[in-house]
């Protein structure tokens, strides 16, 4: 694989956690054991909408073995979310969702706790179930919450009925855009939910002492999780402390508050420590993080020539019950909904509707697959409309340096087209195929997400060292490769090197494992705090060998002086005092600008900085019979700026590529009428295998970038999976002759739109 | 919750256990699973065979098989004579569930459990198989037909296990098939599957048998589907008027795996393959194991 910008040379490194991860001996959340502890088990929603008229926990408390029941009359009486607080720990008067938490018990067995839940009496009243979320904002439908408008909420949320935020990204004037299009052509697509799926299931397990608490969890984001417990039970953050043992996965899934509250309450009313491990089960129904459904309605005028003059677009979103961390999607659909093109003018709405659905949330790179997927078979069909190969129309329409974005943002030198023409050369775009063969190209972009972050680098006695880190390792080993970063700022070995993370006592606030950017913001904070050591190591180094600053270097774990390696002095010995300590956070990098001013609804994703650039070629083989499609090879080029772990940036790629073949053919959640799931079990809600994995080329356009991450890097982690089921789509287009307009593209569904083009 | 749980040596202290009112347990990836998914708590009291090595023999009786119930999906792949003499079944047991699934799950459990969408089941129907099962007072053979009784059901007595499966010994001249819709390619569970074998004697069909596979309450055999082929040449007319036949002769239902339109279309289509590769093995041709994998290719 062609590695045109060669990284320098490096030893191999090795993760610091991945031997116990692969030989079984790492410990998780749910392998905690605390003595005396108790286990929690939730009660439920027994009807996806209803007021509760009786609730009543005397059964539960009085059977032997309870140590604790708790409702949300036993807590203060406070909500949270995100942009809109709407949602307290257990349900206040009215349950939205199957998911929803009635009631918490604690008790000495995970079996009496389970009985003594289903022990628990509820009555109550049911109200309409709206499930279907383009209904959910007709005039009459009955408002999921009827007194949104007295929630706190974020000041540029527009809510209007069911529909928690309206936004719209404008430029120009689209209606006199299409007029003067040669061609306005349009298309309908429709996504279904689908769901994270980390393999490890939540678990949390809280413990008190005096007024102060500690709450192991399976959290991507420990600071959101210490201020939500904070908020929401009424306690200062400096009393809660979140420790994170290994995490088993995320996938977004476990970004926001989940569950740590409850089980404090649990733990606090019970005096003991209370531990809640998730079943598969409750992991698809019980989380308020899943991918949200869209119904997508795109409208291009375009000339013959490959002009994109206008674009207009629809896009339904189903937020589900409660808004959660999720209060940004629409906007960000929106963003996807223009993608990154070239487009003259512009008219995108995006609707974020209340359901009573389980609660949608970020999951890697949040509402971008499923918008990419509807937005490139349309650009398919815009192609095919005025008889232009697919790839010709993107090479004309694509952003590139000098470019203007859907708000007029300029950009800067960026590698867009060079990502299209590497993908369509390593997937052999031109060469001949068997009949039931065909290959797809689609093309996404990410945003990379500025936020604060600080780290600490200690040198201790002997001169090994201490990265303290508010970094979330998720699996991605993006903490894990901090060591060899600070190492090459200061002259030493990565091995010289731990790391102190996971543990909000500890490190300074960081926004977690969430938005690509551990190494963008920690890795900045981290070397930081790298340059504050190497300024101490050689202040202290100039004076012990009274030369000039300026003459010295880091070397194989020595200052010395430049062109006389003899003249040096060991790390360990300037450390031995102990008195070197760097710390770090660096300056966050500005959003940029843009012609912000007709956008409604304006919630930070108006404009995207240092955007990560994709494009993805997919080679499928289709069986027209079935309608099962193999996918055989994906081609991915990506521009996530300077590469800084290639195996890790590989690795991401490899993993979002996978979880995006999943997508395109088979990961969706089916709902019954009343929003229930129908398939929350692996058997039927259906991950790729292993033996599924197509071949994967990947390889990286290495544009360095200005103002984002260090050493010129953007973000990596969510991109990988943006345009993979779009070009996966494509290719299958080119083989049973039209467009499959509903994800996942499932063998019936393919099935079915090879009937209808057949017939 | 269960209650007891005893470890069986020999089969009389497994028929100890089942007589005192213990459920038999060999691979556990039914019984196990299931209670954790609520399908059915465990039983209160559970006797594991696992240890009877007197169940894990699979025999090749000169023409003939005879296959221990603990005889696990793994050591059907694995043996000459099933892949050479029962096709189907070795392409059977080489889809079932993943690696993990295969190296633990029985032939015995697959076919006790009952499921209409086992996928030992329809191979074992059309090769003849009967199931011998065994209590303290003295052991009867049944057919499979006679076994099963629905789904999940069986016409076994509660003091019965299921000892071995014997396969009589094919006439020269027979190839077999099994070909299971995928929607992936490990971890899958047969939402529509098909069975064939077919005997060729002097370039026609002298012998058909062909089942279908989650498409019934029980695994069955389709007789219109045989006759469509007995008789004829084995070409594609006859094999498309069998494969008719067998998806006419499925009651499939809507569920969250596929709609009853898409289950009939596909019983027709995988009827078809699997026919279709029957007859080509019975021919000499190869057809690697697993069939389905071959057909989808790639």
């Amino acid at each position: 694989m062609a590695d045109t910008d060669a990284a320098p040379p490096r030893p191999r490194f090795l993760r610091s956690d991945g031997k116990e991860k692969v030989t079984g001996a790492g410990r998780y959340t749910a392998d905690l054991t605390l003595t005396g502890q108790a286990f929690a088990k939730f009660r439920y929603a027994d009807h996806p909408h209803a007021r509760i008229t009786r609730l009543d926990t005397s059964k539960a408390r009085a059977l032997p073995g309870v140590v604790a029941v708790v409702t949300q009359d036993d807590l203060p009486d406070v909500r949270f979310g995100g942009l809109v607080q709407d949602r307290t720990l257990f349900a206040k008067d009215v349950v939205r969702f199957e998911g929803e938490i009635v009631a918490g018990v604690a008790a000495l067995t995970e079996e009496i706790a389970a009985e003594a839940a289903r022990q628990i009496e509820v009555d109550y009243e049911p109200l309409p179930v709206v499930s279907d979320f383009v209904a959910a904002m007709e005039p009459g439908v009955p408002p999921i919450h009827p007194d949104l408008a007295s929630y706190e909420k974020d000041e540029n949320v527009v809510a209007d009925g069911n529909t928690m935020a309206y936004s719209t990204i404008v430029k120009g004037d689209a209606d006199a855009g299409m007029a003067e299009a040669d061609l306005v052509v349009r298309g309908r697509y429709v996504s279904d939910a689908s769901q994270g799926v980390p393999i490890e299931p939540r678990a949390v397990v809280a413990q008190w002492r005096g007024d102060e608490v500690t709450i192991w969890s399976s959290t991507q984001v420990p600071y959101a999780a210490r201020e939500g417990v904070a908020h929401t039970l009424q306690v200062p953050e400096a009393n809660v402390r979140i420790v994170v043992p290994l995490l088993g996965g995320g996938f977004g899934a476990k970004c926001d508050l989940h569950f740590e509250a409850q089980v404090a309450a649990l733990a606090r009313a019970a005096g003991r420590p209370v531990k809640l491990v998730f079943s598969r089960r409750e992991e698809f129904t019980a989380i308020a993080q899943r991918r949200e459904g869209i119904v997508m309605e795109f409208e291009t005028g375009v000339t013959r020539e490959g002009r994109l003059v206008a674009r207009r677009a629809k896009l339904v979103l189903d937020k589900g019950a409660y808004c959660g961390e999720g209060g940004f999607l629409g906007q960000m659909a929106a963003m996807h909904a223009c993608g990154p093109y070239v487009i003259e003018h512009i008219f995108v709405e995006a609707f974020l509707n209340y359901t009573n659905n389980q609660p949608s949330g970020s999951v890697r790179a949040p509402t971008a697959p499923q918008v990419c997927w509807g937005l490139e078979q349309h650009m398919d069909e815009v192609a095919r409309a005025i008889e232009m190969d697919p790839v010709e129309l993107r090479r004309r329409s694509l952003i590139e340096q000098g470019a203007e974005g859907p708000t007029r943002q300029i950009f800067d030198e960026i590698g867009m087209k060079r990502t299209l023409e590497r993908a369509v050369e390593m997937i052999g775009y031109e060469r001949e195929l068997p009949e039931d063969e065909g290959i797809g190209v689609a093309v996404g972009w990410w945003p990379c997400m500025p936020a604060s972050s600080g780290a600490y680098v200690h040198l201790n006695g002997d001169g090994s060292g201490t990265i303290v880190t508010g970094a979330q390792e998720n699996g991605s080993g993006a903490v894990m490769a901090m060591p060899m970063f600070v190492a090459e700022e200061l002259g030493m070995r990565p091995e010289d090197f731990t790391i102190l993370y996971q543990d909000t006592a500890a490190a300074n606030w960081d926004m977690g494992s969430c938005g690509s950017q551990t190494t963008f913001n920690s890795g900045r904070a981290i070397l930081a705090a790298a340059a504050d050591v190497r300024e101490q190591l050689l202040d202290a180094a100039a004076e012990e060998l009274e030369v000039d600053r300026q003459d010295l270097e880091l070397a194989d774990g020595t200052v010395r002086v430049k062109g006389s390696p003899d003249r040096s002095v060991s790390v360990g010995d300037l450390a031995g005092a102990g008195t070197i300590h760097g710390k770090g956070s660096g300056d966050v990098p500005e959003v940029p600008g843009g012609d912000t001013g007709g956008c409604v609804g304006r919630l930070g994703n108006e404009t995207f900085l240092a955007p990560q650039l994709i494009t993805q070629a997919a080679h499928v083989k289709v069986d027209r019979a079935t309608g099962v499609v193999r996918v055989l090879k994906v081609a991915a080029a990506h521009d996530s700026g300077m590469i800084l772990n290639r195996s890790g940036a590989d690795g991401q790629v490899t993993g979002g590529v996978v979880m995006g073949v999943g997508l395109a053919l088979s990961e969706g959640t089916q709902l019954d009428d009343e929003g229930r799931q129908r398939n929350p079990a692996l058997l039927d809600y259906k991950l790729v295998t292993s033996a599924d994995t197509p071949e994967i080329e990947v390889d990286w356009i290495q544009v360095p970038a200005k103002g984002a991450g260090p050493r010129g890097s953007k973000g990596v982690g969510e991109p990988p999976q943006v345009p993979t089921a779009a070009a996966i789509a494509n290719a299958i287009a080119s083989v049973v002759g039209t467009q499959v307009r509903q994800l996942p593209m499932t063998p019936e569904r393919v099935w079915a739109a090879s009937r209808g083009a057949g017939a | 919750m269960s209650r007891s749980f005893t470890s069986a040596g020999t089969l009389d202290e497994a028929f100890a256990a089942i007589g005192a009112g213990a459920r038999p347990v060999a691979g556990g990836t039914d019984l196990v699973v299931g209670a954790r998914q609520g399908k059915a708590p465990l039983p209160e009291a559970i006797v594991a065979i696992d240890r009877i090595e007197a169940l894990r023999v699979l025999d090749d009786t000169g023409g003939g098989l005879r296959i221990g119930a603990l005889v696990t999906h793994e050591d059907v792949v694995a043996s000459a004579a099933v892949r050479s003499r029962f096709t189907a079944l070795a392409d059977a047991s080489a889809i079932v569930g993943s690696h993990a699934t295969r190296a633990n799950g029985t032939i015995g459990g697959n076919v006790m459990n009952a499921s209409p969408a086992m996928d030992t089941g329809g191979p074992l129907l059309c090769l003849g198989a009967t199931a011998t099962l065994r209590s303290a007072s003295g052991e009867r053979v049944l057919s499979l037909d006679e076994l099963w009784a629905g789904p999940g059901a069986t016409t076994a007595d509660a003091g019965e296990l299921l000892t071995a499966i014997e396969v009589p010994a094919p006439a020269p001249g027979t190839g077999s098939a099994y070909v299971r819709l995928e929607y992936r390619r490990q971890m899958e569970i047969a939402v529509v599957g098909a069975s064939a074998v077919v005997t060729l004697a002097d370039g026609s069909v002298s012998d058909a048998r062909v089942s279908i596979t989650a498409l019934s309450p029980t695994i069955r055999r389709v007789a219109e589907a045989e006759r469509a082929l007995v008789g004829g040449d084995g070409g594609d007319a006859g094999v498309a008027a069998a494969a008719r036949a067998a998806a006419e002769g499925a009651a499939p239902i809507s569920d969250v795996r596929a709609s009853a339109d898409y289950r009939t279309a596909m019983a027709e289509v995988v009827a078809r393959r699997a026919i279709a590769a029957a007859i080509a093995r019975a021919g000499g041709g190869d057809v690697p194991i697993p069939a389905s994998d071959a057909l989808y290719g790639a």
